[in-house]
């Protein structure tokens, strides 16, 4: 197939002339790379705050019912569970017991959880991760262990000593990360929360599409409570992962332009010699549509090589690097993340995605240009 | 407007895409206005080297339009979970009136300008370009359709609403609703999957008939069109069911999912391919005896007739694949 | 063999610095002559040499190649015409810098579709001819004068064209290159090419190696006689 030949031919030609020019196309795909990278930074990282959201929420109840108090969130009263089981069509009740811990010596505040497992083992704890790394006994460098003893600050003044039974396994480090899971009793006595109350309780139901009636049953029942659906959150968390990165990718608009301009500028801006060697090869025999392709081939190996690799370094940023550049964002939302990881995640989509916003803009950007160029006069040469 | 990267990516796109098609639009403009083969003039030369321009935009307009055709499904698909009662992109694209619009918008500026390629590609096959004008027209025809389909997409994106209330394919596509869709799907589904088995034999025939005695374009063509459109209401209606193994579920995109090893897009890309190249083995039929191209001609229908019974054969190959390995036995329905 | 009429080039049309650099040129190239423009800087040697040889279309006027109208050919097909006929030496020899003599010698026949193989047999049998074997494989910026030359010939060889062009190609060569180059142009006449040089070096239109000289002076055939 002659076809496939010269496209052959002109591809290693290509290849080739890039290399003779390493100079100038190194800058421009380092800075390619580099935008890329960001981009692909961002998408990566809400995309993988959003699973994590999502594999969190997953396990969460159906149905959640808080009790609203001044327009606050309130301890619920472990009666409610028997009318709301009343319900037609609810399957299980259930109280729940977490709340926040404020350790001083760290500065963190931790997740604490009652886990049924726990109740007959009061005094032992089980931690996540981000509890390990940073001791709240003032052993600061040191990680937690198991059997290490760990003293809480209760409501009423006093001190508990828990007992570390175990660290959480890794699924989800975002989650688990500032999680300790304790007892019924040792959470009641740290917080001092009567026997009769719970934060909220959790509800299963039988048929998912009576859930919003369900829902307006219960406040109709007890007035001062607020159901929320597991769906609810799941439609608002996706919203807000998305408008974050929508967000920052307009405030990384700035760099994308700058780069826009400087492959318009490298395209443009061909040099004497380039300019030459396309006369050359237009007076030899090669034709316009020749020295078109040649630039298509030209520019997608400049995009393909800046894509990958854009695309691998954000992978290792994300995912093995623990988002390093985005540190200062997350500090403001918790002490306790510097170093979590995320769980590995891209789809096609992403690529998909970032091949519009980068690939498509610098493509468009250098048809012109690579127009004009492959349009000398064959016979410029002879004038040269 | 709902913040999403893909919405983003979609509408720079298509504003990039549909502005050079504007520009090229112009251009065809001045070359209508102004081409003159025969003239030796700087202005004529200028002329023809702006043809290489317009060439290479569209190829280009060709390739993007339909990777934004998919990543429009994708984007409507992974927005799914915004929308109360969304399951996939059937559910998401009916979330307000532009969404199935510009989905068909965008199929047919794939069509167009895959066929203005065809027309180009014949035109520069002949010394004297006797197309020129003609094809500059098609493509002023076609300037209006990508101009619709970024507004109407844009419209689509920028009305979304986070928590709108939507039906998907559960309802649209089944049997009970009463919309276009379910009043074809209630038709018997020995009538589709007839006419799916009749139509694809006859126009890989057709082809062959094209490619092996450079006879019968027009014919070929028509079929290929009334072939492609039997193919979607196939994919619809009985070879979708096969891939998800539920006798009720007639989604389009569901078959796009990683779940179905994206079987979809190889082909919808095969249905979209044997329409440019059917339909592109008659719209340059009419030129076959002009002087120049009459050589060209027979030689390019021949291998639009060969890609188009390929792409055909590929579509069937599938579908069929999918419906004697479905684990699903219709005998119970 | 290369036939025009009446053939005018103008530059700049309808502006102020509006040039005409060819006026009502007729002239007749027959096969298997060696032909020499002749003529002072600036009469319109190269303008008329990259009319006759494809790579510029005329003003007005008509261009028949082998009895075939070539005159308003598109460039697309202008350029395959000048690929199959015509082989090009340059002045400044233009040689590709960065690459190898090789692939400068192949670089006209990669829009051909040929295999790379068998093309770079063909280039490794005209460097044979022309005594390059040995620098095949170096890159073009190290060679001498006389070699970048004879590199400029086999890469003009390598389409097997019937017509050999070539603009002042010793302009920047000495004495003993000169004659040298035209020792080769000699051979290739033998072998049937037809020669077209523009040059106004003695050697070249003194050569015995040509059978005509066509005079310019100001864009106009001043003569166009054969030598006797
Ligand atoms: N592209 C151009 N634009 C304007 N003037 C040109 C152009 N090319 C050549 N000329 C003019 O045409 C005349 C003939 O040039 P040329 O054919 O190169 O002469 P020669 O080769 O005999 O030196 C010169 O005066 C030159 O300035
Ligand atoms: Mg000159």
């Amino acid at each position: 197939m002659g076809a496939i030949e010269k496209q052959r031919n002109i591809l290693d030609f290509t290849l080739s002339s890039l290399g003779r020019r390493k100079g100038k196309n190194i800058a421009l795909v380092v800075v390619y790379t580099f935008v890329i990278f960001l981009l692909a930074s961002v998408l990566f990282f809400t995309h993988s705050l959003k699973k994590e959201a999502f594999l969190i929420l997953q396990d969460a109840p159906e149905m959640t019912v808080q009790r609203l108090l001044a327009g606050r969130q309130d301890l619920i009263p472990t009666h409610y569970i028997d009318t709301i089981r009343q319900i037609r069509g609810v399957q299980s009740v259930a109280p729940r017991l977490w709340g926040y811990y404020y350790d001083a010596m760290s500065g963190a505040n931790y997740t604490l959880m009652v886990n049924a497992e726990l109740n007959d083992r009061a005094g032992e704890i089980i931690i996540g991760n981000g509890v390990s790394m940073r001791s709240m006994s003032g052993k600061r460098n040191q990680a937690l262990r198991r059997n290490d003893i760990i003293p809480f600050k209760t409501y009423d003044g006093s001190v508990l000593t828990l007992k570390v039974r175990g660290l959480l396994p890794f699924a989800s480090e975002l989650v688990t990360a500032d999680l300790i899971l304790v007892s019924e009793a040792d959470f009641r006595k740290l917080f001092s929360i009567a026997n009769d109350q719970a934060t909220d309780l959790v509800l299963n139901v039988r048929n998912a599409k009576e859930l919003s009636t369900i829902a307006a049953k219960i406040t109709q029942i007890h007035p001062d409570t607020r159901p929320i659906l597991r769906e609810e959150i799941l439609r608002t968390y996706d919203a807000v992962f998305d408008w974050r990165g929508g967000v920052i990718f307009m405030v990384l608009s700035g760099v994308f332009f700058a780069f826009i301009i400087l492959a318009w500028d490298k395209a443009t801006g061909l040099s004497a010699e380039e300019k030459r060697e396309i006369g050359i090869l237009k007076a030899i025999g090669w034709e316009t549509s020749d020295i078109l392709l040649m630039k298509f081939w030209e520019g997608s190996a400049v995009s393909m090589a800046a894509f990958f690799m854009g695309i691998f370094l954000a992978y290792l940023h994300i995912f093995l690097a623990s988002s390093i550049l985005f540190e200062p964002v997350l500090k403001g939302w918790s002490v306790l993340y510097p170093s979590f990881r995320l769980t590995p995640y891209i789809s096609v989509y992403h690529i998909a995605t970032l091949f519009f916003l980068t690939v498509i803009p610098y493509t468009v950007v250098t048809i012109v240009p690579s127009w004009r160029s492959a349009t000398i006069d064959p016979d410029s040469v002879m004038r040269m | 407007m709902i913040f999403h990267p893909g919405i983003l990516a979609l509408l720079l796109g298509s504003a990039l895409t549909t502005s050079m098609l504007c520009y090229s639009a112009y251009e065809g403009v001045r070359i209508i206005r102004n081409w003159d083969i025969r003239s030796g003039s700087e202005r004529q030369l200028e002329l023809e080297r702006r043809t290489y321009l317009v060439s290479t935009v569209m190829s280009y307009v060709l390739g993007f339009q339909l990777l934004s055709l998919f990543l429009f499904i994708y984007t409507a698909d992974t927005l799914s979970p915004l929308f109360i009662g969304a399951m996939c992109a059937a559910g998401s694209l009916n979330v307000n009136g532009f969404g199935y619009s510009a989905l068909v918008l965008k199929i047919v500026s794939c069509l167009l300008a895959g066929l203005w390629l065809v027309v180009n590609f014949t035109d520069n096959r002949a010394y004297d370009y006797p197309l020129i004008r003609k094809k500059y027209w098609l493509l002023l025809f076609i300037t209006p359709f990508l101009i619709a389909e970024t507004s109407v997409q844009a419209g689509y994106l920028l009305g979304l609403r986070p928590n709108i209330i939507t039906s998907c394919c559960g309802t649209l596509f089944s049997t009970d609703a009463k919309t276009v869709m379910s009043e074809f799907l209630a038709l018997p589904r020995l009538l589709s999957e007839a006419a799916f088995f009749l139509s694809a034999p006859i126009t890989v025939a057709l082809g062959l008939y094209v490619y092996l005695r450079s006879k019968g374009a027009y014919l070929f063509s028509i079929v290929s069109f009334i072939h492609f459109l039997i193919s979607i209401g196939a994919l619809i209606s009985f070879i979708s069911i096969y891939f998800y193994e539920l006798p009720t579920h007639h989604c389009p995109f569901c078959i796009l999912h990683p779940e179905y090893g994206y079987v979809g897009y190889p082909m919808y890309l095969a249905i979209l391919v044997s329409a440019v190249s059917g339909l592109g083995t008659g719209i340059i039929n009419p030129f076959r005896n002009i002087a120049s191209l009459c050589n060209v001609i027979p030689r390019i229908q021949k291998r639009l007739a060969l890609i188009s019974i390929l792409s055909n054969s590929a579509f069937v190959l599938i579908a069929g694949y999918g419906i004697l390995f479905s684990n699903l036995s219709m005998a119970a329905y | 063999m290369i036939r025009l009429q009446n053939v005018r080039k103008v530059f700049n049309a309808d502006k102020a610095n509006e040039f005409v650099a060819i006026e009502g040129v007729n002239l007749s190239i027959d096969s298997h002559g060696a032909t020499v423009l002749k003529g002072p800087s600036g009469s319109g040697k190269t303008t008329l040499l990259s009319i006759l040889g494809c790579m510029a279309r005329p003003t007005s006027g008509r261009i028949m190649l082998k009895e075939r109208e070539i005159t308003s050919l598109p460039e697309r097909f202008l350029t395959e015409v000048r690929r199959e006929t015509f082989g090009i030496v340059f002045q400044q020899f233009n040689l590709i810098k960065g690459i190898t003599a090789l692939e400068n010698v192949m670089l006209p026949a990669y829009p051909n579709g040929e295999k790379h193989a068998s093309l770079k047999k063909r280039a490794m049998e005209l460097l044979d001819l022309l005594n390059l074997i040995g620098k095949a494989f170096s890159k073009v910026e190290w060679l001498s004068g006389g070699e970048a030359q004879r590199i400029a010939i086999a890469r003009a060889l390598i389409n097997n064209p019937a017509i050999i062009i070539a603009d002042e190609p010793t302009a920047h060569l000495d004495t003993r290159l000169s004659r040298e180059f035209m020792e080769i142009m000699r051979q290739l006449k033998k072998e049937g090419k037809t020669l077209l040089i523009a040059s106004h070096d003695p050697i070249v239109y003194d050569s015995t190696v040509i059978d005509r000289i066509v005079e310019i002076r100001d864009g106009k055939i001043v003569s166009s006689g054969d030598i006797p």
